[in-house]
């Protein structure tokens, strides 16, 4: 498995941009993230994975601010966001984009990447934003359809722009929420190619994602979730061969590579 | 498929608002400005008046369509409009009608920040009940201010604005309408648009590109309270007596919603023009149907928004999207 092209070990640990100490996050009775730790370095292109329900989801949600966490602490960049909220955190150097695209459905799809490029940083004027904007069209693929409404996009064109929107705001921290759910193959490796260029461009990202060969192919660094808590840590390869992540997935090596 | 054509850079530079937009809003402007000295005949007093209360129709609706492009359906415009009646007439008593007027709308701004700060995390049906609440709350203190500077359930005389000349009224109105629509305007160019419209199709979204949600709710509550208020002093100062169950009145809350979705949400010309034809419309039915004028009124209202769901401006524009004014 050469895709990646570069050793693990020699990846990327520069500094470190994200790290939860800790996180924990509890729904009345029931604990979905629990005691969560890690650390992303700059330039690293980090998968979350783990079985339905193990809270890959809910640690997003935390890491972008849609929930703050019961215990524990976030930091980015070296500054503690635990409490910040959601439109701080982007400020701050944090861009996510949905599983379930939410384009603004009033607007065209310029309008929308404009919106991030305009508020994501501080002190962006209207007409630097509508430049930027484009720019990201142009690198995304979807300057020919800048015009068009965002509900005459195709699926794939609908995750471009998912992802056109986040980095208008600049950031240096890139969250995805598997993007590639519901692309066909083709598709899939194209949006491969998107998150890589994005890392290229100097982002970090953290990604969700269920398919695994496109795990192999973009992550840096793997960490496994189950049940609310970290279960492994480290490459591809390492986390695969890991018995009890074999056993999480469903206890066969069939259940990882479904 | 024509606009994929003109694509390219020209999507960046090409402006928010399109001088040919802004045609038949000059041209509303226009007709209002010289309304007053067409040969209007014998009835020229009473259209006089009904085109004054038009103008103010225009205001109420288009400020609380400014409240409304941020995501806040609020049933709240009688307290504001209202707050702006009593506090002119209040104010007027220790200073001139020009200062009044602002300072009225000043504080009928602030105290929207209020309702804004409480409501900032409800939506739809629940922002709705609670501005509709508050309309009460607000209505009440009103009623049970003192007797003697108030006027309590009785109500209250104002001092009569411009001596009472119909004209000079008028001219007011229009210059306060003139005043909103170029407020709409500016919103439309600047990034307030951006933030209102994101807001309201995703506030979750919008927060995650960064928009300050709260700031901009709360802007949107302050710009269109004090203009709203603005309207108030105008009903106030032209019917030189107010009490609180008329100026407070449902209404007033739900004719700036009715007449904004009649005219074209989200846009600067169709609140202006939402009124007119209704204020209009309202008059002539008014005259010819003696009794039950409302119930023809209604349906007319119910059937044009079933018919044109996106009023008055859908018919003006058949584009699906952009350069609205």
């Amino acid at each position: 498995m050469t895709a990646v092209g570069v050793q693990p070990s020699a990846v990327g640990r520069g500094d470190v941009v994200l790290r939860a100490d800790g996180l924990s996050k509890r729904f009345g009775g029931l604990l979905a993230v629990q005691n969560v730790s890690f650390s992303q370095y700059d330039g690293e292109i980090l998968a979350v994975i783990g079985p339905n329900g193990a809270g890959k989801t809910t640690l997003l949600n935390l890491l972008s601010g849609v929930y703050r966490p019961s215990s524990g602490r976030l930091h980015l960049l070296g500054r503690d966001v635990t409490q910040e909220p959601m439109e701080a955190r982007c400020h701050a150097g944090l861009g996510r984009a949905f599983q379930i695209v939410r384009p603004f459905p009033e607007m065209t799809v310029h309008e929308n990447v404009t919106v991030g490029a305009l508020f994501g940083t501080r002190g962006t004027t209207l007409g630097q934003a509508r430049e930027r904007a484009y720019d990201l069209l142009e690198r995304t693929g979807l300057a020919a359809h800048a015009d068009k409404e965002a509900h005459e996009l195709t699926l794939l064109q609908d995750k471009r722009l998912e992802v056109a929107r986040a980095l208008a705001t600049q950031p240096r921290v890139l969250l995805l929420d598997e993007v590639m759910a519901g692309l066909r193959p083709g598709e899939a490796q194209e949006a491969v190619g998107l998150v890589r260029s994005v890392r290229d461009s100097g982002v970090s990202v953290l990604f969700i994602e269920h398919i695994m060969p496109v795990v192999r192919d973009l992550a840096d660094r793997v960490v496994v979730m189950d049940q609310g808590q970290v279960l492994a840590e480290g490459t591809y390869h390492e986390v695969t061969a890991n018995p009890q992540v074999v056993a999480a997935y469903l206890g066969t090596e069939e259940g990882l590579h479904a | 498929m024509s606009r994929a054509m003109d694509g390219g850079r020209a999507v960046v530079r090409r402006p928010d608002v399109p001088l040919r937009a802004l045609l038949p809003l000059g041209l509303f402007f226009l007709l209002a400005l010289v309304f007053p000295f067409l040969p209007l005949g014998e009835r020229s007093e009473y259209l006089l008046q009904i085109a004054f209360f038009t103008l103010v129709a225009g205001v109420l609706a288009l400020s609380w369509d400014i409240l409304a492009r941020s995501g806040q359906v609020s049933l709240a415009h009688a307290a504001f409009y209202g707050l702006g009646a009593y506090g002119f007439a209040l104010l007027g008593k220790v200073m001139p009608w020009f200062l009044a007027m602002p300072a009225a709308a000043l504080i009928a701004g602030l105290i929207s920040l209020i309702l804004g700060a409480v409501t900032m995390r409800l939506s739809g049906m629940y922002f709705a009940i609670a501005t509709l609440a508050f309309t009460e709350v607000v209505r009440t203190i009103i009623q049970n201010l003192p007797e003697a500077t108030a006027g309590g359930a009785n109500g209250l005389l104002v001092p009569a604005l411009l001596g009472g000349n119909a004209r000079a009224q008028y001219f007011l109105a229009f210059g306060i309408l003139l005043f909103t629509a170029l407020v709409s305007l500016a919103i439309r160019r600047s990034r307030l648009h951006h933030a209102f419209a994101a807001i309201r199709q995703g506030e979750e979204t919008a927060r995650v590109l960064g928009v300050s949600v709260v700031k901009y709710k709360l802007l949107a509550f302050f710009i269109s309270s004090f203009l709203a208020a603005l309207g108030g002093v105008l009903y106030a100062g032209k019917t030189f007596f107010i009490n609180p169950l008329e100026t407070f009145s449902l209404a007033n809350s739900i004719a700036p919603l009715t007449t904004s979705i009649f005219g074209g949400l989200y846009t600067t010309l169709g609140p202006i023009l939402g009124a007119t034809v209704l204020r209009v419309a309202e008059e002539i039915l008014h005259n010819s149907i003696k009794n039950g004028y409302l119930v023809v009124y209604g349906l007319v209202l119910m059937l044009s928004i079933l018919w044109l769901p996106r009023g008055l401006m859908g018919l003006l524009r058949r584009g699906k999207h952009g350069g609205d004014v």
